[in-house]
């Protein structure tokens, strides 16, 4: 077994050796150079049979057990390739979503397409529904044969770049929220659909907002049941536990020389109180890596329990203000010139502000520090849940 | 033998099942005839051959209930017998639980038990020596934590059994700082555990304002927190306590990431029991007391954040 594994790592590291893109962070500094890569190293790696580890056997490139799928993310964030960005909602949510609840036609349309490259984005949030889901707007009605969707989606993770959208609307407004959502498949050249880029704080634009006006959807293009949205929504949100916070916190680990050559750098290399900020630091990354790494132990065990993913994310958003928080004092005033980033150049890039403000993208995204909070109390701790009941005082709102 | 860590850890559950600060005396002879002192000792020196990892389980289960006495110091005391080779009477005498103490801190301060001991660990540049206790002065040091006995010891000029000199002195005395480490760490995240678990069971009791305290999200957030800082050090915990390579740095340094958690946690047990949590009659003090008692013994925070910085500059 554990033979196996070690055969696996060597492979993946001989081909990475030879295939890993060099120096691509000095090279992606516009974003045709970030989508020409991530679309070059994500077919070779296709090619290769690792884009797709965790695909059921009969996928080209999938039924590889969780330990390998482990190994593969450690040897990329040991060889520092880029990481699958503009493809990780098709091969992650798009991908696992369909397997679950795509009718064998629909895998066979959708499925292959994934591999030759076409790119998903997720269609859930919404100006108001963000933490909230459950409470998004966007309204589809029934045509014939076809939805009429109007409505607007927020932080569609590359959505500008996308091909399809794992799209979640409203079919009805009667009894509890979560009743009226259905999940539906949208080709986002399709007329009515405006996709634009949000600007986040730090110069980069890896999320959008999509308009939806009057668009036609073919109910053919639909995942479960109508009214089913939401059932199906949680295959696509639990898609993916654990992998990618195992690689981005060895990635992490990995770039703690970034600090150390700071503080040689700046001249701290003897001064005691720095040093033991970056001590107590690489003691929290190194716990950060020791709890992904025990998660995905745990699950490959058969023994996860509700909430431990969001510790492990919890452990590592903090970490990673933390991380880039350092960088930026020690950087100091030179870190306050505007230097240009990297596209998806990663977490640490040594543009500590941007790479401060970035860390942002993990406190909130993907369910915020907040949510993890209240998962991590109630479900996990078994605290009492907020009541419901809450009654807006008359003449406030 | 073999024995996994979850059949340790329900053994060492079953051992002292809950009440906070047990009976010294009766805790020690049972730590000794349940075999503790032994568990990291190779079976071909009459051990139990279970590593560290044996070790981390023990401290977890002393720590999570308080208990007293010097079985931190015996166990360097047992692992300098069982290093130096050629000790079997006197290995065999102390993990029966003749009580054999070493300091906690540097040179001959923070010596737990020496008022009981037959004997105490001397570790010194290029010489390790265990010096029988009729020779010695000692002062008590009365500490905050209650649950701990340290004495200040004089060794004088007395001289005693040498069980290592020069590079295998060097190289065990960095052995005997990485386990203390191991066992202060141990000790850390059960005392943290406890503390934790007592305050969650508080915050569901405890009623204002017609509703339980736990359904405040404020309060339930400082809790999430809590607990994700406990996992995380509890995971690295067991990362080192596996990695025979670690060093004393790396030990030391995961150690005073151990003792930071606990005293977060000890000191939001009391700030989150409110008015009860000030007072003698309830527990809380008696983690706090001890986290901030281990946070100091073993090399402080400070020495050890440091050395991994310095570390890690290199790395």
């Amino acid at each position: 077994m554990s033979e196996a594994l070690d055969s696996l790592r060597q492979e993946v590291r001989d081909w990475l050796a030879i295939h890993a893109p060099k120096d691509w962070r000095g090279q992606s500094t516009s974003e045709a150079a970030f989508l020409e890569l991530q679309r070059s190293w994500f077919a070779s790696l296709a090619k290769a049979g690792y884009a797709v580890p965790h695909w059921p056997e009969n996928w080209p490139g999938g039924g590889r057990s969780l330990a390998q799928q482990k190994v593969i993310y450690e040897e990329f964030a040991r060889a520092d390739t880029p990481r699958l960005l503009l493809s990780f909602m098709s091969t992650y949510h798009a991908a696992s979503t369909l397997f679950e609840w795509g009718s064998e036609e629909q895998q066979q349309r959708y499925i292959p397409r994934i591999l030759e490259g076409e790119i998903w984005c997720q269609g859930f949030s919404e100006p108001g529904a963000g933490s909230d889901l459950a409470a998004l707007r966007t309204r589809a009605e029934r045509k014939g044969d076809v939805y009429v969707v109007n409505g607007q989606k927020l932080w569609s993770t590359m959505g500008q770049f996308a091909d399809q959208c794992l799209l979640l609307v409203r079919t009805s407004s009667e009894g509890v929220k979560q009743a009226g959502l259905t999940y539906l498949l949208l080709d986002l050249k399709a007329p009515g659909v405006t996709a634009r880029p949000i600007h986040q704080i730090h110069g980069d634009e890896e999320f959008a907002e999509i308009f939806l006006d009057n668009v036609e959807i073919p109910v053919a293009d639909r995942l479960g049941e109508e009214g089913q949205g939401w059932a199906v929504a949680q295959s696509t949100l639990s898609s993916e536990r654990g992998l990618t916070l195992l690689e981005l916190s060895a990635r992490m680990r990995g770039a703690l020389w970034r600090i150390g050559d700071l503080i040689r750098a700046n001249g701290r290399g003897e001064d005691a109180g720095v040093l033991r900020d970056f001590g107590r630091l690489a003691s929290k990354v190194d716990a950060t890596c020791a709890v992904a790494d025990q998660f995905l132990a745990n699950r490959i065990a058969g023994e996860e329990r509700v909430g431990d993913a969001s510790i492990v994310k919890l452990a590592y958003s903090r970490t990673l203000r933390e991380f880039t928080s350092l960088g930026l004092r020690i950087g100091g005033l030179e870190a306050q010139y505007h230097a240009p980033i990297t596209f998806g150049g990663g977490m640490e890039t040594g543009n500590w502000m941007a790479d401060f403000m970035n860390s942002y993208a993990w406190t909130i995204a993907g369910g915020s520090d907040e949510v993890q909070r209240n998962i991590i109390a109630e479900r996990l701790l078994g605290m009492p849940r907020e009541p419901k009941n809450w009654v807006v005082k008359e003449g406030a709102a | 033998m073999s024995m996994t860590r979850a059949e340790l850890q329900d053994a060492a559950a079953k051992a002292f099942d809950g009440d906070l600060t047990p009976d010294a005396a009766h805790s020690w002879n049972l730590i000794a005839d349940m075999g503790w002192l032994m568990m990291a000792v190779p079976e071909d020196q009459g051990g139990l051959g279970l590593g560290r990892a044996a070790v981390g389980v023990i401290h977890q289960a002393l720590g999570r209930t308080l208990v007293a006495g010097p079985a931190i110091a015996q166990m360097l005391v047992i692992e300098a017998l069982s290093a130096a080779g050629g000790q079997d009477e006197l290995l065999g005498r102390a993990m029966a639980g003749e009580v054999m103490t070493a300091s906690l801190a540097d040179g001959l301060s923070a010596v737990p038990d020496a008022d009981r001991a037959s004997h105490v660990l001397q570790v010194e540049a290029g010489i390790i020596s265990l010096l029988p206790v009729g020779d010695l002065a000692f002062t008590a040091r009365t500490t905050w934590d209650g649950t701990r006995r340290l004495f200040d010891v004089d060794a004088g000029d007395a001289a005693g059994i040498v069980l290592a000199t020069g590079d295998a002195a060097t190289a065990l005395a960095s052995r005997l700082s990485a386990l203390r480490s191991v066992a202060l760490a141990a000790d850390c995240l059960g005392g943290a555990d406890a503390a934790l678990a007592m305050t969650i069971d508080y915050l569901e009791t405890r009623r204002q304002f017609d509703r339980p305290l736990a359904l405040f999200q404020a309060l339930k957030h400082r809790v999430a927190d809590m607990k994700t800082a406990l996992v995380a050090a509890e995971a690295l915990f067991w990362a080192r306590a596996s990695d025979t390579a670690a060093d004393a740095v790396t030990m030391g340094a995961m150690k005073a990431h151990a003792a930071g958690v606990y005293r977060l946690i000890a000191e939001e047990a009391i700030q989150l029991h409110g008015g009860i949590g000030l007072t003698m009659e309830h527990p809380c003090h008696l983690f706090l007391k001890r986290a901030t008692l281990n946070a100091v013994l073993g090399g402080d925070g400070d020495h050890w954040e440091e050395a991994r910085g310095r570390q890690a500059m290199t790395a």
